[in-house]
């Protein structure tokens, strides 16, 4: 190619460039923007539900939950965020901590949801709950054999343990409610038992613990339930069942995901009536059904599949502990080579 | 800029963080770092190397077709190919599943040890090796090899005494940006599960809350890169390598077997980069197209295609004034410090050179705010320049790399020749320098495109509204475990990048031709 010619492209192109970058978004003043750590696959049919019943138009950016929290810090009073949404207490608490919210206790979401869903000065909002609980495999399992999640630490699973990386929230949190019910010393011992017991490198995601279990690689795991109801809408056959942890002592584990309104909201009252239709049963249900999450808001039935999983006791350790312990729980299983 | 910001943290030091961190994390993650960085840094060497020599200095059955062929794995993004691999070789993929049931074999976990991740890093990251021992080859006098060869030296022995330290700077050049690919990657280690010094640097920031913490660490990664370079520089030493006359005849004819094992081995190695992973993907693809394509894919494409497009001119641009001939001579030190800080920002992961940036805006908003009493934090975030500032500082290695070699080409005695006809320095860069360099230009914009085009860490922090890429539907649907939904970003990627990285090769076949 002709470098002259070359040259002149590049000037074209750099005109081009600099009009397409300085053409800052125009936000209508009624729409509502959301930043979310929730993949958009599973919001955009909220938020196009959302605008059909109200109106009200949705604008969306999606992101890691932490990386999220450090830009809306960053943009502080010119963030043109309204509402920050995300999956974990921990990491609801943590955008609390940062002052990122504003207190929002509207009559509509505290009869929706109930009060330990919900942040105790009205910052954060849960939505949906998942439980973290043991999958087990049908052919070399017998329900009988399980029981508690510091019981995957004892010798007899020695080689039939997976379990999911430590650098995901959700087993930061599972640890983080261990630490809250057996303390410090006890928790170290529990997670070197688990350790000990692994049949392969922790997984990097969940599906792939119910993928070794599956293979034979280990015969049980701890998964969020609505991975296994992914899999098993796919593969009805499956030798997985799941077992409820806990049921004799705290409960099984549960986390939420949620939402709250940002504190420099340009459209403040927008972002609450998105709250506020997020917790109805119309929402809830549509949560149900694409993300197999158990509703948050308690007056409306889980999805057919999930109610199908039978009803269990559910640890009643206030959310807030699962931030306030994180580091904690990190450090713990740094130490314990828990990688 | 990043990497001061990155430096600065230093003034503000945590004991107790650092206490944990050099106590339990930092010993074996060195050691992880070390033997992932050692193993893969080896196997790219030889590979590309071996590779490169074959398809240049040996005729052997479907050698033109594999030549551009072996290129085409660049296209493949590491952690696209990483989560195939593990889809078909680990316990639960169908490759183990068949050695178990019909062969018997016990299965293994191919997360531990590093093996497996050393070969995933190795195969996505050969291409670069290959191409830069492929061009010096190519250039290397064929009247050499053949003086050896009449002197009765075997084929190995030219190789290793004549053709290998020839082709040193290129393979080292190659090596260099293998590793602070490696040093930075996120995407892969974190599907093996397999700790380096990044994921110290991600656990500071994410997990302890402490950006001072993780920018400490983010320094002693550049501080790493600063040595390799200098490494690479020394060991390349003032020896200047210039273009030969090209030959098209082959020193060495493989016939018979030799020449089938020759073309069985290269076809392998371009079967398991890149021909099996596709056809994965393209099985994955066929399931869900159905279910994932949508009209929202042309947006995916468009914001895709101008982020590339754009930060490929802009790097290409700076990094052709950086290496313009004669101005280290005149200028100084200071010029030359500029130009090192500027492609060091190759070895920070993509979300640590976000961060380091997102510190830096900061700063900088706040003085405005000081003087203005505005915020100009909703231009910066609203716009893509931010995004771009961060490809051009992260890439701009690769485009200078190869724009530095084709300069590096031009003799002494051209400059002179034009000076002494009365040409303007002006006139010099315009009607010689440039024109030389132009194979370097333009071979640096397509590489610097793929690598912006398979970009995530930074794209997924600080894009803007209605910018989202196809590397970042390729993350969300991987990250909920979607590979078969994640095919279809994935594809369109690969294609894309092939396409690229044939017009790169065809670029090359004509300078070649005409050189």
């Amino acid at each position: 190619m002709n470098i002259k010619r070359l040259i002149s492209i590049t000037v074209i192109f750099s005109v081009l460039t600099v009009s397409s970058i300085t053409t800052v978004q125009a936000v209508s003043d009624d729409s509502v923007t959301v930043y979310s750590s929730r993949k958009e696959h599973l919001i955009k049919p909220l938020f196009e539900a959302f605008t059909k019943d109200t109106g009200i138009q949705v604008d969306y950016l999606t992101g890691k939950g932490g990386a999220l929290i450090e830009r809306l810090k960053l943009e502080g009073s010119s963030t043109p965020a309204d509402m920050f949404m995300t999956v974990d207490a921990g990491n609801l608490w943590y955008a609390g901590s940062q002052d990122l919210f504003q207190n929002v206790q509207t009559e509509t979401l505290k009869s929706n949801i109930p009060a330990y869903l919900r942040d105790p000065q009205g910052l954060w909002t849960g939505l949906s709950v998942r439980a973290r609980t043991i999958v087990y495999s049908t052919q070399r399992v017998e329900p009988s054999e399980l029981s508690t999640y510091a019981d995957l630490a004892s010798p007899k699973w020695k080689g039939r343990l997976c379990l999911r990386t430590s650098k995901k929230i959700y087993t930061k949190s599972l640890t983080a409610s261990v630490i809250y019910n057996h303390g410090e010393s006890k928790a170290g011992e529990i997670i070197s038992g688990w350790v000990n017991n692994l049949a392969a490198t922790p997984n990097a995601k969940d599906s792939h613990v119910m993928n070794a279990i599956l293979s034979g690689q280990c015969d049980v795991g701890l998964v969020n339930t609505y991975y296994f109801g992914r899999l098993i809408e796919k593969n009805p056959n499956a030798a997985l069942k799941l077992f409820w942890a806990n049921q004799d002592t705290t409960g099984v584990h549960v986390n939420v995901s949620g939402a709250g309104v940002i504190k420099n909201a340009s459209n403040a009252k927008g972002a609450i009536t998105l709250l506020e239709w997020l917790s109805s049963a119309k929402a809830q249900a549509i949560y149900g059904s694409l993300n197999k999450e158990y509703p948050a808001n308690q007056n409306i039935a889980s999805d057919g599949m999930v109610s199908s999983w039978g009803t269990f006791k559910q640890d009643n350790m206030n959310l807030s502990q699962a931030g306030i312990l994180q580091a904690k729980a990190v450090k713990l299983m740094q130490i314990k080579g828990y990688k | 800029m990043p990497i001061f910001v990155v430096a600065l943290s230093w003034l503000f030091p945590e004991h107790e963080l650092w206490a944990h961190f050099s106590q339990n994390l930092l010993p074996g993650l060195i050691s992880s770092t070390s033997i992932l960085l050692i193993g893969v840094g080896v196997g790219v060497t030889l590979l590309g190397t071996i590779l490169a020599y074959l398809v240049v200095m040996v005729e052997f059955p479907g050698r033109k077709w594999l030549e551009w062929a072996l290129f085409l794995p660049f296209a493949i993004p590491a952690y696209v190919l990483a989560f195939v691999y593990l889809g078909v070789f680990d316990y639960s993929g169908y490759a183990q599943v068949w050695m178990r049931e019909s062969l018997g074999v016990p299965g293994f976990d191919i997360r531990a040890g590093s093996w497996a991740i050393i070969l995933t890093f190795v195969l996505v990251f050969y291409p670069y090796v290959y191409m830069m021992t492929r061009a010096s080859f190519k250039r290397q006098k064929i009247n050499l090899i053949e003086a050896g060869k009449l002197l009765g030296a075997s084929p190995l022995k030219v190789f290793f005494k004549i053709s290998l330290p020839l082709a040193r700077p290129a393979a080292a050049a190659g090596l260099l940006v293998t590793v602070m690919e490696t040093l930075a990657d996120f995407g892969v280690v974190s599907l093996f599960n397999y700790d380096t010094f990044t994921t110290a640097i991600y656990s500071a920031w994410g997990d302890f809350r402490s950006i001072e913490v993780a920018a400490q660490l983010a320094s002693l990664l550049v501080l790493a890169a600063f040595f390799l370079i200098y490494f690479e520089k020394k060991a390349r030493g003032q020896a200047k390598y210039y273009s030969a006359n090209v030959s098209n005849t082959k020193p060495y004819q493989a016939k018979g077997l030799a020449g089938w094992l020759i073309t069985l081995f290269v076809l392998g190695v371009f079967m398991l980069s890149f021909a099996m992973p596709m056809l994965q993907l393209l099985i994955w693809g066929w399931e869900s197209v159905g279910e994932e394509w949508s009209a929202k894919y042309i947006g995916l494409i468009t914001s895709t295609s101008v982020l590339t497009i754009s930060a490929a001119f802009i790097t290409v641009g700076i990094a052709t004034v950086l290496a313009l001939p004669g101005r280290c001579k005149q200028d100084s030190l200071w010029l030359k410090g500029v130009i090192r800080l500027a492609t060091l920002g190759y070895a920070l992961p993509g979300s640590v050179m976000a961060v380091g940036l997102l510190y830096g805006i900061n700063q900088i908003s706040a003085i405005s705010m000081y003087f203005s009493g505005e915020s100009i934090n909703h231009i910066i975030f609203g716009s893509i320049f931010l995004l771009l500032f961060a490809y051009v500082s992260r890439f701009m290695a690769i485009a200078y790399n190869s724009i530095e070699a084709s300069a590096q080409q031009i003799k002494p005695v051209f400059t002179q020749s034009a000076r002494l006809l009365g040409a303007t320095r002006l006139r010099l860069i315009w009607q010689v320098y440039l024109p030389m360099m132009t194979p370097g230009i333009l071979a640096g914009g397509l590489l610097v495109a793929v690598d912006v085009m398979k970009e995530l860490p930074a794209t997924y922090l600080l894009r803007p509204f209605g910018w989202d890429t196809l590397a970042i539907q390729v993350y969300e649907l991987s990250a909920e475990g979607l590979y078969e939904r994640a095919a279809i970003p994935a594809l369109i990627m690969v294609v894309f990048g092939s396409i690229l990285m044939l017009i790169f090769q065809g670029l090359d076949k004509k300078t070649s031709k005409t050189s």
